[in-house]
């Protein structure tokens, strides 16, 4: 045995280095499923983006610019209620089906249908059938009526409407200017209806429609089988690893892609990532943090950071004050009472010990400890490259005689005089979550003696459990984007009712109005207007506090390009693509 | 032995049972929130926690869920695995192959070269070569496998290129995604002889190289030193000066009388070590990127992955209970007054 190994260390000295047509990239995370209705995360989109097309598609590296994939044209009624587009013609499944109006109708429908709790789903059904975007079955609950069911497929079956083999229409229940955007997710991919139906997926009638409702498509066919169009096609994927190849019958053949084959491996551990990079076997691989790529890739002469102050990915985090804290088998908030020993359970409601904790904060100071000093401060919870982003608002910054002056006039003077103690969680690993709270905790303890902040860490479900619970004083949170317009941060961080308002018990009916007129208008400069007024109002009453957003990079190997990269750069970036940019723009000098 | 293999045997069913009530006993101190985490990867999904929890009955009593699940063991379903999304059976039918074949080329040759030092060591006693073995078992046992691992990636693939990451090159499991070479037993060495394919097999060992090495080192040191002093024991037992006496040559007294008696104590640590590789090689799994068993089912149990959990801990019952088996059976073997009765 010891001979064969000794054979082998000796036979394999020859440099490594991937083909000249295969593409290997190596990051962590896998890949959740592969059906498109069910996918709600990047490591699933970064495979779907390519094996699936959808009607639309962001250009480039821009998110207000468009291009037509599976459609050529499209027009909006004057209501805005209606979407109509035409086809391309001559488009051809990885079956070997060719696609028509059916397959696109089969596809929305599909998504409205199954529509499971942990998908994108609710955003589409919120758009075509209403129904607060959630699934028949959940929806109606354990002994549905069959009047509310007819009803509700009703609904579902007059949402997309084909006029002819190659134009399709979709009816909204109300106006919503996102809804084109929300059309270029990976959810609403155009699949394959024949191949699907064949294989056992919904059969897209009536007939069986309610059994698929909220299903977990993770048992489906569709979870780990492609009845896609893109350049690509699935060889396999084994529950980690995705391999793909090129597809020979891709309609836009004018632009052929160079690679021939695609690797997707899942390596977790990122010292091997690294030395896969240095050994050749790698073409682009994840690297975490900005210490490591200082330390341990920058110099490797066979590999490229890119980087570039306009990559901000679309996502955006921030500081959440929570106005309704539960109390109940709560140890994070002490004795509940304002004694000393702990924060009552309405604590932030008070806007004047929201603005000393923001004037004992620092967003300068996360990016110099956490992103070295590669991250720009947002002056509100939206990405800076979306529409009505305003960079005038003006910043909370440390302050330790305003936090003062806040701190001294909360609760008229008497949370001075007693003090407080609470604890500010985050999860095992995350660095960002953790710093905040040390942030917090130095700043403030160095106000007053009386004041005592603990910092603890919780592994994920425990941290889940007191998320869902609500008995987190203070959390740190982050939405990344499904589709490009604001509506879906804004309207998320500081509408009454949106997911993380609603959770920290924000409400404000000034901020409400304007977030809700600025969804039912489709002007763009119309709603730049509106969002920055809601950016002024989020300063002023500070529900939360925006988190720097740091500037992203990409670790390639030195021969690796991509078409349509912008001047001066060697590749394109798209925060909205999982992948940053598609497996078909992918060349190698 | 037959009614001794077969008593052994006959355990097996019990044990597992047993070990299914403990772990589902244990799940029913968490909230369903908890239990739910495994589902939950983002705040976008955490916004609709209470559908997953109704969706997957995380809310039901003990007996309820219990019952539930064996119901579908004796179906032969042991449930998705949310971390290797697709169901447990497969993850088990996919991974086994791979960690018996990592198993087995770490196993045999720790075995074999940590009874080569011992014995080195044992009859050289006080010489340069024990010295030697003492020193590199206390390093090797002390030496963390990821320290050991980390630095043999660095040099041995970051610096020198050689032997590679992963099971095997690209081109070939390229071709064994796309189906030109078949998959026959998951094991890539004997897969690639089956596909009449030296040079598959041949692949296969150069990316064995790495963690066979680090586990060598590591694992090797306790055998050595085990079998250092209990064959210095059994060298100062009158059998072996009677068979010096008779006159019989060195290596045959030390090799077929000495070692033979020494080597139980052996049996006893490779039935252990076997058993510990399903969790032990963890880190050999992450840091070489091989997809094993421990790869998944550590991060499994990290994330409350309860069906990956529980037919994690049924596959180990195997395990253990065969080795154990194993190590009685040889036992008997290696010394006939041990019985098997």
């Amino acid at each position: 045995m010891l001979k064969i190994l000794a054979l082998g260390l000796v036979g394999s000295l020859a440099f490594a280095a991937t083909g000249p047509d295969t593409y290997v990239q190596m990051t962590f995370g896998e890949v959740d499923t592969l059906d498109p209705a069910q996918a709600y995360d990047t490591a699933s989109g970064a495979i779907l983006e390519n094996i699936y097309e959808t009607l639309y598609t962001y250009k480039g590296e821009s998110i207000t610019e468009y291009e037509p994939v599976l459609a050529t044209d499209y027009s909006i009624s004057d209501d805005g209620k209606t979407y109509t587009f035409k086809l391309r013609r001559d488009v051809l499944f990885h079956s070997g089906n060719r696609m028509t109006c059916r397959d696109v109708e089969y596809s929305i429908e599909r998504l409205l249908v199954t529509n499971p709790g942990d998908s994108a789903g609710w955003f589409y059904a919120e758009s075509l059938i209403g129904y607060d975007g959630v699934n028949a079955k959940d929806y109606f609950g354990d002994n549905p009526s069959q009047e509310d069911l007819d009803k509700y497929w009703q609904a579902i079956d007059n949402s997309v409407e084909c006029i002819d083999d190659y134009t399709v229409a979709f009816h909204l229940v109300k106006k919503d200017p996102s809804f084109f955007v929300k059309l270029m997710y990976t959810a609403s991919s155009i699949l394959d209806s024949k191949y699907a139906i064949e294989n056992g997926e919904w059969s897209g009638t009536k007939a069986d429609w309610y059994d698929w409702a909220g299903k977990d498509l993770r048992n489906g066919f569709l979870h780990n089988h492609d009845a896609g169009t893109g350049a690509y096609k699935l060889v396999k994927w084994d529950g980690k690893d995705v391999y793909a190849e090129r597809f020979i019958g891709y309609w836009d053949y004018a632009n052929k892609p160079q690679m021939k084959n695609i690797i997707i491996k899942v390596v977790d551990e990122q010292a091997t990532r690294i030395q896969a990079l240095k050994a050749g076997d790698a073409d682009r691989i994840t690297v975490n943090d900005r210490a490591t790529l200082e330390t341990q890739i920058r110099g490797m002469p066979n590999a490229k950071i890119l980087e570039s102050d306009k990559w901000f990915g679309a996502a955006a985090s921030a500081v959440f004050f929570n106005q309704k804290i539960v109390a109940e088998d709560n140890p994070l908030i002490g004795s509940g009472q304002l004694d000393g020993n702990g924060i009552p359970a309405d604590f932030f409601t008070d806007i004047n010990v929201r603005k000393a904790f923001a004037y004992s904060f620092s967003q300068d100071a996360i990016i110099q400890d956490v992103y070295l000093g590669k991250a720009v401060p947002l002056t509100m919870a939206l990405p800076p490259s979306f529409l009505g982003y305003d960079p005038n608002i003006p910043i909370y910054d440390l302050d330790m005689d305003k936090a003062e002056e806040y701190f001294k006039k909360a609760y008229d003077g008497k949370l001075w005089e007693t003090g407080f103690t609470m604890t500010i969680a985050y999860n095992t690993g995350n660095t960002t979550r953790q710093t905040v709270a040390e942030i917090l905790k130095q700043n403030i303890e160095a106000l007053n003696p009386k004041f005592k902040i603990n910092v603890k860490a919780m592994p994920w479900p425990q941290f889940l459990d007191a998320y869902k619970k609500g008995q987190l004083p203070t959390l740190v949170l982050g939405w990344g984007a499904g589709y490009a317009d604001p509506d879906n941060f804004i309207y998320v961080f500081y509408h009454s009712n949106g997911y993380f308002a609603k959770k920290i018990g924000y409400s404000n009916p000034e901020m409400d109005k304007l977030i809700e007129e600025a969804r039912s208008i489709t002007d763009p400069a119309k709603r730049a207007e509106l969002y920055s007024k809601v950016g002024y109002l989020a300063h002023d009453d500070v529900p939360v506090l925006p988190l720097p957003r740091p500037t992203g990079w990409m670790v390639l190997a030195k021969n690796v390009y991509t078409k349509m990269a912008p001047e001066g750069m060697d590749v394109y970036n798209n925060p909205m693509r999982s992948g940053s940019f598609l497996w078909k723009d992918i060349i190698k000098k | 032995m037959t009614t001794f293999i077969a008593r052994g045997l006959l355990q097996l069913p019990v044990v597992l049972l047993a070990l299914s009530l403990l772990i589902f006993g244990m799940m029913q101190f968490l909230t369903p929130e908890q239990r739910a985490a495994t589902y939950v990867r983002t705040e976008q999904q955490a916004k609709n926690i209470d559908l997953i929890i109704r969706q997957y009955n995380l809310d039901k009593g003990f007996w309820a869920q219990y019952t539930t699940w064996l119901n579908q063991v004796l179906h032969g379903n042991l449930g998705y695995s949310k971390q290797s999304h697709e169901p447990v059976l497969t993850t088990i039918r996919k991974r086994l192959p791979v960690w018996t074949e990592l198993a087995i080329f770490m196993f045999f040759p720790t075995l074999a070269f940590g009874i080569w030092m011992g014995t080195l060591a044992a009859t050289h006693r006080d010489k340069l070569i024990d010295q030697f073995v003492r020193v590199f078992a206390i390093a090797g046992w002390s030496l963390p496998t990821f320290v050991l691992g980390i630095w043999l990636l660095a040099v041995l693939y970051g610096y020198f290129h050689c032997c590679g990451i992963g099971r095997a090159d690209d081109k070939y499991l390229i071709e064994f995604a796309k189906g030109t070479l078949k998959t026959y037993t998951g094991m890539i060495t004997i897969d690639g002889l089956l596909n009449g394919r030296p040079n598959v097999t041949f692949s296969g060992l150069k990316h064995l190289v790495m963690p066979v090495l680090t586990y060598m080192v590591v694992a090797s040191a306790q055998i050595m030193r085990v079998l250092r002093s209990s064959m210095l024991d059994v060298l100062n037992s009158d059998y072996v000066r009677t068979a010096r006496a008779k006159g019989l040559p060195e290596r045959v007294v030390n090799l077929k009388h000495a070692r033979h008696n020494a080597i139980i104590p052996i049996v006893t640590i490779a039935g252990l070590m076997f058993t510990f590789m399903l969790e032990g090689v963890f880190f050999i799994e992450i840091i070489f990127n091989i997809p094993g068993l421990g790869q998944w089912a550590v991060p499994a149990a990290i994330q409350l992955d309860f069906p990956a959990v529980i037919g994690i801990a049924l596959l180990t019952g195997v395990i253990v209970s065969i080795a154990n088996l194993v190590v009685d059976i040889l036992y008997g073997i290696i010394d006939p007054r041990i019985s098997f009765q």
